[in-house]
């Protein structure tokens, strides 16, 4: 069964063919995103950076899953709020997402023909490293400027706390949760005033 | 810099004889641990069934392990004998570039994680660089690193002008005297970098913008019109809660991703996606009045009506 979910991408129909641009309106909040980022650009970066430091062994194998789609999709993820398995599903059955990644023609007998798994965009981005991010967002930027959208002339720094990993339980903590714990249910269990 | 023992907002109460005796015990327990770990190493060296790969690989993570035993067991002895860490706390075992970000608060839920950084222009809050350093600096540590990140993407700019940054802005955590003279010796002005808990005057007269321009050094670098803009850009220094507002509802207020790397990757996703929802807002001429002034005032581009009624068909 897991074998075959990895080779459904490479099943083809021969059926009619879905154009996603005709599709999806100019106004779908998604296709207006897409259509904001320099995806060649940004493509071009993450297949340097992956060539450089990941060289390919072998020409065997079947093609990979196209760099786009799943930086589209990581992207997407963040965008939308989606889980990895949540935004691959949504590549399934969503039009505006297949838009997003490029798909300019779907298959419309073989949904199946660019399923990507979750486990596939989960090693995707554990290539991503720091220096890659900190290119793509300097092309972001840069085309952004380009435009003429953006400028850098006068900048405002800040930070903020975000949490990460699990968090450190103390005796305070505990003891701090448990009396607004018992404080809540005594309030609720108490009965209701006579009016 | 925290010591053992300190009085905590919570109850107050710990045990330090307590805690030291059971420290002593565990420490000892841990002495072993030394030896073990070369006898371990020994015996991956031996090991013929392993592939080169995979011993190098399990080597690795014992050196890892070793590592993070000793660090915690240097930070136990230190914090048990009443001493100062030289560094923030290592809240977990795993990661030791986690830190502690939200102090004096003992029975707060969110206490450990990171600090990102970043660098937004004031309008629609498009943002140009960040950056996640390990355990927690000062943040005037960051301006630097950030500026350098701006500039590498102002080198990419291909248009026969290319865009230059006149000035900084931000709270009283970055007021530091040498990243001001760093950052006038890069051209770049500090007006917007407040010097006392005082709004800073959006509109100052002229003689007072001569006095800016003087004492940054930059009378003939900026212009006393780059000036006032500045000093409006840190006048309006808060709307950068309104950028990060905008993260942490695309999920940057937990980091999902596993370890440093982790944390570079989805604050960096998550910004370029937030990037892109600015640059809608931008196209569609979605943005506050604010914005729009101060756009106008830096010139940048306008579309036409045509183009307007072109993206919305």
């Amino acid at each position: 069964m897991r074998l075959l979910r990895h080779l459904q991408h490479w099943l083809r129909g021969s059926g009619p063919r879905l154009q996603v641009a005709d599709v999806v309106p100019k106004t779908n909040s998604i296709r207006q995103w897409t259509d904001t980022f320099p995806w060649t650009k940004l493509v071009e970066a993450v297949e340097q950076s992956f060539a450089s430091r990941f060289p390919k062994r072998a020409n065997g194998g079947r093609h990979p899953v196209p760099t786009r789609v799943l930086l589209a999709l990581e992207l997407l993820k963040h965008e939308v709020g989606a889980s990895d398995d949540a935004i691959c599903e949504r590549l399934r059955t969503d039009v505006a997402v297949m838009y997003a990644c490029g798909l300019d023609e779907v298959q419309l007998d073989s949904p199946q023909a660019h399923f990507v798994l979750p486990e596939t965009l989960a090693q995707f981005r554990s290539r991503i490293d720091d220096t890659l991010i900190d290119e793509l967002l300097a092309i972001q930027a840069a085309a952004a400027m380009d435009e003429g959208l953006v400028s850098p002339a006068h900048l405002l720094v800040d930070t903020f706390p975000t949490e990460q990993g699990s968090q450190r339980v103390t005796d305070a903590t505990t003891l701090y949760k448990a009396q607004k714990k018992s404080s809540n249910s005594s309030r609720s269990a108490s009965p209701e005033r006579p009016r | 810099m925290r010591r053992f023992g300190r009085q905590c907002r919570g109850q107050g109460k710990i045990f330090v004889k307590l805690v030291r005796q059971t420290e002593t015990q565990l420490l000892e327990r841990g002495s072993s641990i030394a030896a073990l770990v070369q006898e371990a190493h020994q015996a991956l060296q031996a090991a013929p069934h392993l592939s080169a790969a995979k011993r190098e690989r399990l080597a690795r993570d014992l050196s890892a392990a070793q590592e993070a035993h000793q660090q915690i067991s240097t930070q136990s002895r230190r914090l048990t004998q009443g001493k100062k860490l030289p560094h923030c706390k290592i809240v977990n075992a795993y990661d030791p570039t986690i830190a502690p970000i939200m102090k004096g608060k003992s029975n707060c839920p969110a206490q450990f994680g990171r600090k990102p950084g970043l660098l937004s222009e004031p309008t629609a809050g498009f943002i140009f660089a960040t950056a996640v350093p390990v355990g927690n600096p000062s943040d005037a540590s960051y301006v630097l690193p950030l500026i350098d990140k701006v500039q590498h993407a102002i080198a990419r700019v291909s248009g026969p002008k290319r865009p230059s940054i006149h000035s900084v802005a931000g709270d009283l955590g970055v007021n530091d005297t040498v990243l001001r003279q760093a950052l006038h010796d890069r051209g770049i002005l500090s007006v917007g970098i407040p010097k006392t808990v005082d709004p800073i005057n959006p509109e100052p007269c002229p003689e007072e913008i001569l006095a800016l321009l003087t004492e940054a050094g930059l009378n003939r670098k900026r212009t006393p019109h780059q000036v006032q803009l500045a000093c409006a850009c840190g006048y309006s220094r808060p709307v950068v809660e309104s950028h990060i507002a905008s993260l942490l509802t695309r999920g940057a207020g937990q980091i999902r991703y596993k370890g440093p790397q982790g944390a570079v990757v989805q604050l960096g996703m998550t910004v370029m996606a937030s990037n892109g929802a600015a640059l809608v807002r931008i196209r569609q001429q979605r943005l506050s009045k604010r914005a729009q002034k101060f756009r106008r005032l830096l010139g940048l581009r306008r579309r036409n009506v045509n183009q307007i009624n072109d993206s919305e068909t």
